[in-house]
């Protein structure tokens, strides 16, 4: 028995585990790409215990990292050595204020099971990302985004409060207007300044109903192009898109042979309704020029909400699920997307999305209000992410082609979304984050003096020496 | 006694041999469709000395749309320029050509340098991918 566990467990309500007690998911995250293993992980029962944690990890020269529903896929949710907390145990939705729209809840809070929580009302969180399985604090950390970002900003956008445990195991409540400097080194922070353990979300009333129009594009600047009318006509709630492999046999590609495919470009657009009065197909449709219309779909909102549970449950279903994830997301300049696009999709052969999908989500720069959540200037937006499954003994191969993706994007003036597989240098680190470092690394600094939080992924003292030595 | 198999590297044999292989290549052909279409699309292939090989070889390729319309080692004091140029010590290009080094990433990351408009060459990465294939598909005496 670790003689620091039950001096610990003393101090906590929460429960303290041993190695001998861990399971298997506590060695990784979704990504499979790093495997640690924690001296002790922890399920804490109250804000307090991760503020006692954060003190006892101090005294006794251990670091303190936090892991919800671990669907990081870098060196985040994951310990080597330190202390891991586990912060699904604080997932109680504590109170709902139906007239002011805001939710209370514990950072550990799924949200899927918050929105279950709040159907009866009709009330839901502004921005919602397509994989309901993942915690509020853990989105939160990365700015959470969905197909109502391009009105609504990122899930960090749309907090009101939050409680906040900082490096030096401080519990503090902040906001947009309280103690701001910490509330936006906490958004989109990476859990590297303070830990979420509460959260204010502001909710907004919606309509039961909806209707979505699948529509299908041949060219992708077609597609951008009505991508762009469609976030400025006013009247859609939700855009989404792909890019849908159809391959078409083998070509050379650095003279092997490879599949490869003809690339469409789904677009799902949706609106929300009232029973009885359904919206004006022609009216909505009206200046937008797909290849095809192919369906419209009406569906109560949760089951909108819940629209990708299938397609998630089927990849689990079939095994790809614990395959490695280094999902290559990246929000690009609009002047450069196509072209970015254009070059990417032609060497990404289609079996690589087996389990997976290339996603495209137009979005609107200004909407966000985030430091952190880093993108590209301008008003129009495009996130695109290429989020394969690949059996592990493939991973080095496919490595190349989607460190290339990652690289050409920043080269296009391209922002990578960092809860997807990273592997910057301490200078690509500094580049992402750009005029935002170092006020970043002066928050860690406050904070978190003695680098507690989160260690391994995002490099500060690296950084500060490379800037150093130039 | 045999000879070695294959043509020396900067010889004119060695570029003709090279345009050769872009000529029959449709990998070539399908990813440079759009290369050279409304610009100039000449490269400057720059293979500098290193510890590898002494002095310097500067390989000028005249391309437009999926074709090479001539490859030349140009001469010493030949002061020719392309549009684009692709500058590696030799050391580099060996392990481009050879398939140990992939030419986007030696692209992205600096190591193989480039004057001209990289964002149009970063248009165009399969075509340069493909282009490389055809020089590394010469068999060639270094």
């Amino acid at each position: 028995m670790d003689r620091l566990s039950s001096a610990l467990q003393d101090r906590l309500q929460g429960v303290v585990f041993t190695p001998d007690q861990f399971v298997a998911e506590y060695l990784t995250n979704f990504g499979q790409i790093h495997h640690w293993t924690p001296r002790l992980v922890v399920r804490p029962a109250r804000a307090d215990d991760v503020a006692e944690t954060i003190r006892f990890a101090r005294a006794h020269g251990l670091k303190v990292s936090t892991r919800g529903s671990a669907h990081s896929q870098s060196e985040l949710a994951i310990s080597d050595g330190g202390i891991l907390l586990d912060m699904r145990s604080l997932g109680r939705v504590l109170s709902v204020d139906q007239d002011g729209e805001t939710v209370d809840v514990e950072s550990g809070v799924v949200w899927r099971d918050l929105v279950h929580h709040l159907k009866r009302w009709n009330l839901f969180p502004r921005v919602l990302t397509n994989n309901l399985g993942v915690t509020v604090g853990g989105t939160l950390s990365v700015a959470g985004i969905g197909v109502a970002s391009f009105r609504h900003g990122s899930q960090g956008d749309n907090v009101v409060e939050l409680d906040v445990v900082t490096g030096t195991g401080d519990l503090v409540t902040c906001g947009p207007d309280r103690e701001p400097e910490l509330f936006w080194s906490v958004i989109a922070g990476l859990g590297q300044v303070g830990l979420i353990t509460r959260a204010r979300l502001a909710l907004r009333k919606a309509k039961p109903l909806t209707r979505t129009y699948y529509l299908l594009y041949d060219d992708v600047r077609k597609f951008l192009e009505d991508s762009r009318i469609a976030m400025d006509a006013g009247h859609w709630d939700h855009l989404e898109s792909w890019a849908s492999p159809c391959p078409q046999g083998t070509k050379p590609v650095g003279g092997r042979r490879q599949v490869f495919a003809r690339w469409f470009y789904p677009f799902h657009l949706t609106v929300e309704f009232e029973p009885g009065s359904p919206p004006d197909d022609e009216r909505l449709l009206r200046g937008l020029s797909p290849y095809e219309k192919l369906y419209v779909d009406d569906k109560p909102m949760i089951d909108f909400l819940e629209r990708l549970v299938p397609i998630f449950e089927l990849w689990k279903k079939a095994g790809t699920w614990e395959h490695v994830h280094p999902w290559m997301e990246t929000v690009l300049p609009w002047d450069t997307a196509g072209d970015y696009i254009d070059q990417v999709l032609p060497d990404l052969p289609p079996g690589m999305l087996i389990g997976g999908h290339v996603l495209l989500w137009p979005a609107k720069g200004p909407s966000s209000r985030s430091r952190l959540f880093m993108r590209p200037p301008g008003e129009n937006l495009v996130g695109f992410g290429i989020l394969p499954a690949i059996p592990p003994r493939h991973w080095s191969k496919v490595r190349p082609l989607l460190d290339n993706a990652s690289r050409l994007s920043t080269l296009l003036g391209g922002k990578r979304y960092l809860s997807g597989w990273i592997d910057f240098t301490p200078e690509e680190w500094r580049a992402h984050f750009g005029a935002q470092w170092d006020s970043f690394a002066a928050a860690k600094k406050r904070w978190d003096p003695e680098g507690l939080l989160n260690p391994g992924f995002v490099p500060f003292d690296a950084t500060t020496a490379a800037a150093t030595v130039r | 006694m045999s000879r070695p198999a294959g043509i020396r590297f900067g010889t004119p044999q060695w570029a003709e041999a090279f345009a050769a292989q872009v000529a029959q290549s449709s990998e070539y052909r399908n990813a440079a469709a759009a290369w050279g279409k409304g610009f100039d699309g000449s490269i400057l292939l720059v293979f500098e000395a290193d510890a590898n090989r002494a002095g310097v070889e500067r390989l000028r390729l005249a391309l437009a749309e999926g074709r090479c319309d001539g490859a030349a080692f140009l001469a010493p004091g030949d002061s020719s320029r392309a549009a684009f140029e692709l500058q590696a010590p030799f050391g580099l290009w060996r392990e481009v050509l050879d398939g140990r080094t992939l030419a986007a990433t030696a692209i992205l990351t600096g190591r193989l340098r480039v004057v001209g408009e990289k964002l149009t060459l970063l248009r165009h990465t399969a075509a340069h991918r493909a282009l490389l294939h055809c020089a590394a598909s010469v068999e060639t005496i270094w």
